[in-house]
């Protein structure tokens, strides 16, 4: 048998290790989700996806159950698509870790202090405009829905005071909080919870100079104290339902199904008139079809036939113009119209997110956390 | 017959049981509560709960993915951490402490720790498990087995090597010693782990916290969102069903192994 004899002389091993080079940058060159995700669009139409699956980012339980029923079930027949529902939240580090280019979920709906955070370390988002251009129900929503810069905000919600009505006068200024009738009677949240940071914000706004006042905020939730920090909004309502919470912050669809259910409690709807918010941002790098599903899903969520049926399960408010309030919100004077929604106030999240080390780790400090 | 242990540990016995059965019993009352809410103590008692439980789709798909999902780990974990215990109690080499160590490691990190590793591990290596079911699967694994690796060295601790002696001189093949000598007398360590595993594995939430795959979501996942979203008792009412599941299984464990017992005997 003869071997055949191989020189290994550093010329060799030069070209070797250019081949190597070139091959190892050969991925990268296919890496091309991005140039055709471009030209990807979307006309409102039903298309067939050929069995393509969607990745969605959503929240769970009861959540995750009644948006199954109204909106994805059908999407999946009318589209021959499937989806792939993820509701172990939190998205942030799996969105980071896994990378903008490999995108996590095609699809995903955030608070948006969660999202801001996500935005701003690194590309992973199509821009406000981008999904604009391609979801046509867009187009009949209000200008706030698109304050977030990344995706659409669908639904929304005022944070309010949830007070019990049968412990003396309601409250009828942002600062009725503090009153001492309220005192180890009033309740908030843990730091990670998003209407904690609401309410932080709206603190800073009412008691210092404008809403970037962190130190009046802090000093004024230390006047706060004792408060009932819950991590929960509907643990929140059981507490207030039971009497050991007189106030709360709340968001008003959540604290007026209590009301519904006969307890004493009604709600007052704060001055600053912030609110939550859900978007859905389609990730930039998501593969063309997926892409193209993601814009589907996106026009079917801001339709009035869902956002309605929605609002009448859970009571938030839509932003499509062309939807309607739900009757139990209607009854109490809300309503969908340009001046009913002039008053918004989305707190500046970037802000919040730069500073919300310091921010978590000073109300630890003060809820004794 | 006069009582065997002393009066205060007794007292301290009851006192510890107590401890621990009481959260249980919290658990189950608050399932079984007629309220709107997850409170105790519960207003009024009621099955409503239960029978949501039962009637849902998300709740059920959830607690039967978590069963499977617990007895595979079960099975693969205390195949691996019984052949680890046996390594570490049967082989000298210098390092071996520190290779128990590494073997419990497990234990001792935070799960979130773990979690959010293998998470990161599976993407940047690209071997297609992130988010996968057999992703959740290797990290059930690897949390669960150090618990076998315990159980199973502590009855090999206790274990008298000479009758492996006995049987190979009179002519028993390796193997054949430790199946009919070394694996009946540790068959208790190995039992207890692979229930430990199966706990471990059932109640697992940090770690299926990043390596859940979408449309399975184990039970604590789903109890967590049911939390999150609604504090309806149904999360207490799954609760009692895996407390009932959790218990069975013990007792069914128990009863196999003694009539594997009988069997032997006879």
């Amino acid at each position: 048998m003869t071997t055949k004899k191989t020189l290994h002389t550093r010329r060799s091993f030069l070209q070797r290790s250019a081949a190597l080079g070139a091959a190892s940058a050969i991925p990268s060159t296919f890496y091309i989700n991005h140039a055709w995700a471009q030209d990807t669009s979307y006309d409102g139409g039903v298309f067939d996806a050929g069995g393509a699956t969607l990745n969605v980012g959503e929240w769970g339980g009861g959540w995750e159950e009644f948006v199954r029923k109204a909106l994805t079930d059908q999407f999946e027949k009318d589209f021959n698509c499937k989806i792939n529902w993820d509701s172990s939240f939190p998205w942030f580090p799996k969105f980071v870790t896994q990378g903008a280019q490999d995108p996590v979920f095609d699809i995903c709906n955030w608070n948006l202090p969660n999202l801001t955070q996500t935005k701003q370390a690194g590309d992973f988002f199509l821009s406000t405009d981008e999904v604009r251009e391609n979801v046509p129900n867009a187009a009949d929503c209000w200008d706030f829905a698109f304050a977030s810069g990344a995706g659409v905000t669908w639904a929304y919600m005022p944070y309010v005071y949830a007070y019990r009505t049968d412990r003396g006068d309601a409250p009828n200024s942002f600062r009725d909080f503090w009153a001492d009738r309220f005192a180890n009677k009033r309740g908030t949240y843990g730091t990670e919870n998003g209407l904690m940071h609401a309410f932080f914000m709206a603190t800073a706004q009412e008691f210092g100079k404008d809403q970037y006042d962190m130190a009046a905020a802090f000093q004024a939730l230390e006047d706060a104290m004792p408060m009932k920090v819950s991590e929960f909004t509907f643990n929140m309502l059981s507490l207030l339902e039971r009497g050991e919470v007189d106030i709360a912050v709340h968001i008003e669809g959540e604290a007026l199904s209590l009301k519904r259910k006969g307890a004493p409690v009604d709600v007052w709807q704060w001055d600053s008139h912030p609110i939550l918010t859900q978007t859905k941002t389609i990730s930039r790098y998501a593969d063309p079809m997926q892409k193209k599903l993601a814009f589907a899903l996106l026009n079917r969520t801001l339709s009035p036939e869902f956002l309605n049926a929605f609002g009448d399960e859970f009571m938030w408010r839509p932003t499509n113009s062309k939807a309607t309030i739900t009757a139990s919100l209607a009854e109490n004077g809300v309503e969908n119209t340009a001046a009913a929604t002039e008053a918004f106030w989305v707190p500046d999240w970037d802000f919040f997110v730069e500073n919300k080390l310091d921010i978590t780790e000073r109300l630890n400090q003060i809820f004794g956390l | 017959m006069g009582r065997t242990i002393p009066l205060p540990m007794l007292i301290l016995a009851v006192l510890g049981f107590c401890y621990m059965l009481l959260p249980i019993l919290v658990v189950v009352l608050a399932g079984l509560t007629a309220g709107e809410f997850l409170t105790f103590p519960p207003e009024g008692l009621s099955l409503r709960w239960v029978v949501a439980f039962l009637q849902s789709e998300k709740y059920l798909s959830a607690f039967f993915f978590s069963f499977r999902l617990a007895l595979l780990t079960m099975i693969v974990a205390t195949i691996l951490g019984t052949a680890a215990a046996l390594f570490l109690s049967r082989t000298r080499f210098i390092g071996r402490g520190a290779m128990r160590a590494f073997f419990l490691s497990p234990v001792v990190l935070p799960g979130v720790v773990i979690g959010f590793s293998l998470f990161a591990f599976y993407i940047s290596t690209g071997i297609g498990l992130t988010r996968t079911i057999w992703g959740l699967w290797i990290g059930h694994i690897l949390y669960s087995t150090p618990y076998v690796i315990g159980t199973v060295g502590a009855a090999l601790a206790s274990y008298d090597v000479s009758l492996d002696e006995a049987a190979r001189s009179l002519g028993a093949s390796p193997m054949r010693t430790f199946r009919k000598i070394t694996l009946p007398n540790i068959s208790q360590g190995i039992q207890a782990g692979s229930i430990f595993a199966f706990i471990v594995s059932f109640g697992q939430f940090e770690v299926s916290l990043f390596l859940s795959a979408p449309n399975a979501e184990p039970l604590p996942i789903a109890m967590y969102n049911s939390l999150r979203y609604k504090f309806d008792p149904s999360a207490a009412a799954a609760g009692i069903f895996a407390i009932i599941l959790v218990t069975a299984s013990v007792l069914l464990t128990n009863r196999l192994v003694n009539i594997g017992r009988l069997l032997e005997k006879k």
